[in-house]
């Protein structure tokens, strides 16, 4: 179960009944915003229009002193006037470590961390231990993520092992309930076990989400290789890593037929050749981290190791074309690439330091801050990059704010803003590159499957306007 | 009589050829039931099998085909010969045919090297398997099992199951077959499938249950997971979702319809146990057995043939 | 090649075959061990005719079957090569007096064959021979035990026997190569 302690739903969590009242509702599909309320009724939406009414006349009790939330036994009432309500977010590029490190993290906290980021779906990658190469443990996952109310879809190894030798039982682990297939982590470097995988997967009409890696150019690089490796005397890591097996594969897709999809794309030649692939009918798609976003090799000055990521942050022009991409839509979806490390394994000099920073909880807000407030996006796009963009990739239909749907959505105050601080964190790890970074974009309330599943408690929850 | 020397490819044979083999066939069927197995029709003449792969049924179902004939059986097999101490494949031909002999049949692991050794040499040749490329008496052999249990080819759907790409079997098979009017259809996984596959001029499927209600014919080939030591296929269990006769599936057949193998069968992968431990009971359905009796008359039909067919033209 | 004269009709096939079917009644002491083998093609219609009749005059059921002797002959690998025909011999030769019935004696070469093949299938008690035309030019010492008609021919002659079964009609005629 979710745990209370740190959402602190408390007297709310098991309430299927919500009336929210006045919120924006931030509608990805027909790409537009409006004023509405929400009534909900045993988890799932009823009724989504205005000047809604519970028809319930019973004494309500107020959540916290001068709180928006008022609640009787089996109702509760939101004001949620100013705020924005997103149909929960879907990261389809999460790390949730089970089985096998979840010293770092699990199913519970990645799922309480995820609620906390408005996030209601993950696709969790494959290189666990041991890795997700079997149908038992696709099953396995899937079940157990049941248990927490939350929806996961496990991508499922392309190669046995991630080794890159064999592919896997593709078939029988897409009938268990795979979701893509990928070796993520790692990168398939032998082309014609790449153009069967490719071949293979068509036919079961399932995406391949593919970590771009030249292994002869990154065996030895930490960083990017530009400017600031050369001033901090790391071995870098060239763009042409990744554009070569880009290219590679755009190549190897446009003779299948298969639907790739290159994920935590990091430099402007990716982006140039992705972009050409799109017009030239490839069935391609990609997506960005938050982090390569905001962040560029600049950062590393200090060495500190909650920059260090696989692909590296690169240069200002790199994260300058990736940021014009996002805008020109050439990017598919915006991912976390939530990477859970220990302290033992990042609180080390640089060299030493394993590669990876958590995002779940900061995927919105890093994205609203550096897109939205101080760029030129607009927040329904944005929505739409981490909501319906994702799902299409993956043939999933994730949530929607309408009538008889299951309610799984998020509020959020797309004003208030805050510092990240490491102690805040819902993660079991901490090791995150915004530590510091002041973001707008609060989460509120997410409500998942139906659930609440989480609720800010630092939120003041004033009630602003008016009566129920 | 037959309308080529050599029994190379299953395209080189016309259909008047076709259509003598099989009439032949049926007569040596019915010597094949007497209780003396024999006619001496061919005494005097001498064959050799020149197996440079090996092999246990070809083999021996010529050396039989052979002998119900009379005629004298040599056997050669790579392993014993002076080819281990770096003999040419020609020079031990040259040899072999020094000693005047009538017929080679030649098996070998390399596509093309029955075309190279008809080119050097002036006994006829039967193709018992080189490579991937052709096994045309196997062709044969299905084709007159597919004779003895159907009114008529015309219209027959059948789908070969299994390693296309790898397979001599599926090569001749599927020619002959649509040759002969049959609808051919291909169940394979994309790594098993050649690039092309216009030679074919099939249908293709990935799940031998999109085939399985309409078929009358279900040509299982063998599968082997392991060539030049990679692993091109994932696993057994993923083979037996998708390319395996079950129990379940053997049950969703049509009435009339058959089940082939060219043999020998790996239980458990191409045909579950069960269904192969049906057999006996089910000998108008499961035709395994039958094709390797059908194997010998028509390899009789086919060294006659070639023998009789060859005298005239001296 | 050119039809040179009609020997026999079909009234005079029909009474040659009666009374050969009675000469085998009585050179056989009865029919009761009898069994009939046809040689392909025409002596096959001819085994069912006498059979029938024999059966008819003594009341008795008779086993009739079919031999091809293609695979036994001597010349196969020198002269125009035949369709090999059926062989259906659905009964057991062993201990039997198997009557060998052919449409014409010639060399004797197809009857030296058809003995290999019985005695391959069995060991008969007797074997005898049928033939409805006798046109001479042995090469072996084979003889007919009844015979419908001596025909002396030449060798660039060839004797032409048509029977219902097969041609529609019955008839034998000379006729003579080009």
């Amino acid at each position: 179960m979710i745990d209370n302690k740190k959402i602190n739903a408390g007297k709310l969590s098991g309430i299927n009944n919500i009336l929210i009242k006045s919120v924006n509702i931030i509608d990805p599909v027909e790409e537009k915003e409006y004023r509405s309320d929400i009534l909900i009724e045993n988890g799932i939406i009823k009724t989504v229009g205005t000047d809604l009414k519970t028809g319930s006349s019973v004494d309500f009790e107020e959540f916290s002193e001068g709180s928006r939330i008022k609640f009787a036994n089996d109702l509760i009432l939101f004001d949620a006037s100013g705020y924005h309500a997103s149909p929960g977010f879907f990261d389809m590029h999460v790390h949730l470590r089970e089985p096998g490190d979840e010293d770092e993290e699990d199913l519970e906290s990645g799922t309480s961390a995820a609620l906390r980021g408005g996030i209601t779906s993950v696709a969790c990658m494959p290189n666990t231990n041991p890795p997700l190469d079997r149908d038992f443990l696709i099953k396995d996952i899937k079940n157990r993520a049941l248990m927490y109310g939350f929806n996961v879809y496990p991508v499922a190894a392309a190669t046995k092992g991630l080794e890159g030798i064999e592919m896997t039982e593709m078939g029988i682990l897409k009938d268990s309930g795979a979701a893509a297939f990928s070796d993520d982590g790692k990168c398939i470097q032998n082309a014609k076990l790449m153009y069967e995988i490719m071949k293979y997967s068509k036919i079961f009409e399932m995406p391949l989400i593919l970590h771009e890696e030249e292994y002869s150019f990154s065996s030895s690089g930490m960083v990017h290789d530009g400017y600031y490796s050369a001033v901090l005397g790391l071995d870098g890591i060239p763009s042409l890593a990744e554009e070569i097996i880009v290219a590679r594969d755009i190549m190897l897709a446009e003779k299948t037929g298969a639907q790739i999809h290159i994920t935590h794309v990091s430099s402007k030649g990716s982006v140039e050749l992705i972009k050409k692939a799109k017009e030239e009918g490839v069935n391609i798609t990609c997506d960005v981290t938050p982090h390569h976003l905001y962040f560029d090799d600049s950062c590393l000055k200090d060495y500190n190791t909650n920059f260090k990521v696989n692909p590296p942050l690169r240069s200002s022009k790199d994260r300058q074309a990736i940021i014009e991409s996002v805008k020109a839509g050439v990017i598919d979806a915006i991912a976390s690439d939530h990477a859970p490390h220990l302290e033992t394994e990042k609180n080390i000099p640089f060299s030493e330091a394993a590669n990876g920073v958590i995002g779940m909880e900061t995927l919105f807000k890093a994205a609203y801050t550096l897109l939205c407030k101080k760029g030129s996006l607009s927040a329904v796009k944005l929505i739409k990059l981490l909501t319906k963009s994702p799902s299409k990739i993956l043939n999933i239909n994730t949530g929607k704010i309408s009538p008889d749907s299951m309610a799984d959505f998020v509020i959020l105050d797309l004003e208030r803003e805050s510092v990240i601080r490491k102690q805040d964190f819902f993660s079991r790890s901490s090791n995150s590159a915004f530590i510091g970074e002041k973001l707008a974009g609060e989460t509120v309330l997410t409500v998942c499957n139906g659930k609440i599943g989480f609720i800010n408690n630092n939120v003041n929850l004033e009630k602003e306007t008016g009566k129920f | 009589m037959l309308g080529v020397k050599n029994i190379i490819d299953i395209d080189d044979l016309s259909s008047e050829d076709i259509k003598l083999i099989m009439e032949n066939a049926d007569s040596f069927a019915e010597v094949l039931e007497r209780d003396l197995k024999k006619v001496p029709t061919l005494r005097g003449k001498t064959l050799v099998n020149l197996f440079f792969e090996p092999s246990t049924r070809t083999r021996t179902s010529f050396e039989i085909a052979a002998k119900r004939l009379s005629a004298d059986m040599i056997n050669f097999s790579a392993s014993t010969s002076s080819l281990k101490k770096g003999e040419t494949i020609i020079d031990t031909v040259n040899t072999i045919q020094s000693m005047v002999v009538d017929l080679l049949i030649i098996r070998h692991s390399d596509s093309g090297v029955l075309n190279f050794i008809s080119r050097n040499i002036n006994t006829p040749v039967i193709n018992a398997g080189d490579g991937k490329h052709q096994h045309p008496t196997q062709a044969l052999l299905d084709l007159y099992t597919i004779k003895k249990s159907f009114k008529s080819f015309k219209d027959l759907k059948v789908a070969l199951v299994g390693d296309i790409a790898n397979s001599r079997v599926a090569r001749s098979n599927a020619r002959l077959f649509k040759r002969m009017g049959m609808n051919v259809s291909l169940v394979s996984a994309p790594m098993m499938l050649p690039e092309d596959m216009s030679y074919f001029g099939a249908d293709i499927f990935y799940c031998i249950d999109d085939v399985i209600k309409e078929v009358d014919i279900l040509y299982m080939l063998r599968m082997q997971f392991e060539r030049q030591q990679r692993k091109y296929y994932p696993s057994i269990k993923e083979y037996n979702r998708f390319l395996s006769l079950n129990t379940d599936r053997f049950g969703m057949m049509k009435k009339g319809s058959i089940v082939m193998h060219p043999g020998p069968v790996n239980r458990g992968i191409e045909i579950s146990e069960t269904v192969m431990n049906l057999e006996t009971e089910m000998p108008a359905r499961i035709k395994i057995n039958n094709q390797v009796n059908n194997g010998v008359a028509v390899r009789m039909a086919l060294i006659y043939l070639i023998l009789i067919s060859r005298q005239e033209n001296i | 090649m050119k039809e040179k004269a009609l020997i026999l009709n079909d009234i005079d096939i029909d009474r040659i075959l009666k009374r050969i079917s009675h000469e085998i009644i009585e050179q056989n002491k009865g029919s009761n061990n009898l069994v009939f083998i046809g040689i392909q093609k025409r002596g096959i219609p001819l085994a069912g005719r006498i059979a029938k009749n024999i059966s008819e005059l003594e009341n008795i059921k008779l086993e009739v079957g079919k031999l091809d002797i293609t695979f036994y002959r001597d010349d196969l690998l020198k002269r125009v090569k035949p369709k090999v025909e059926i062989t259906d011999i659905p009964f057991n030769i062993d201990d039997k007096d198997v009557v060998l019935v052919d449409d014409v004696l010639f060399t004797g070469r197809t009857i030296r064959a058809s003995l290999d093949a019985l005695i391959d299938m069995g060991r008969p008690k007797t074997i005898q021979l049928v033939v409805l035309i006798d046109r001479g030019h042995r090469e072996l010492p084979i003889k007919a035990d009844y015979v419908g008609k001596n025909i002396p021919t030449s060798l660039n002659e060839f004797i032409e026997v048509n029977l219902a079964e097969i041609d529609g009609k019955d008839s034998v005629k000379i006729c003579e190569k080009d």
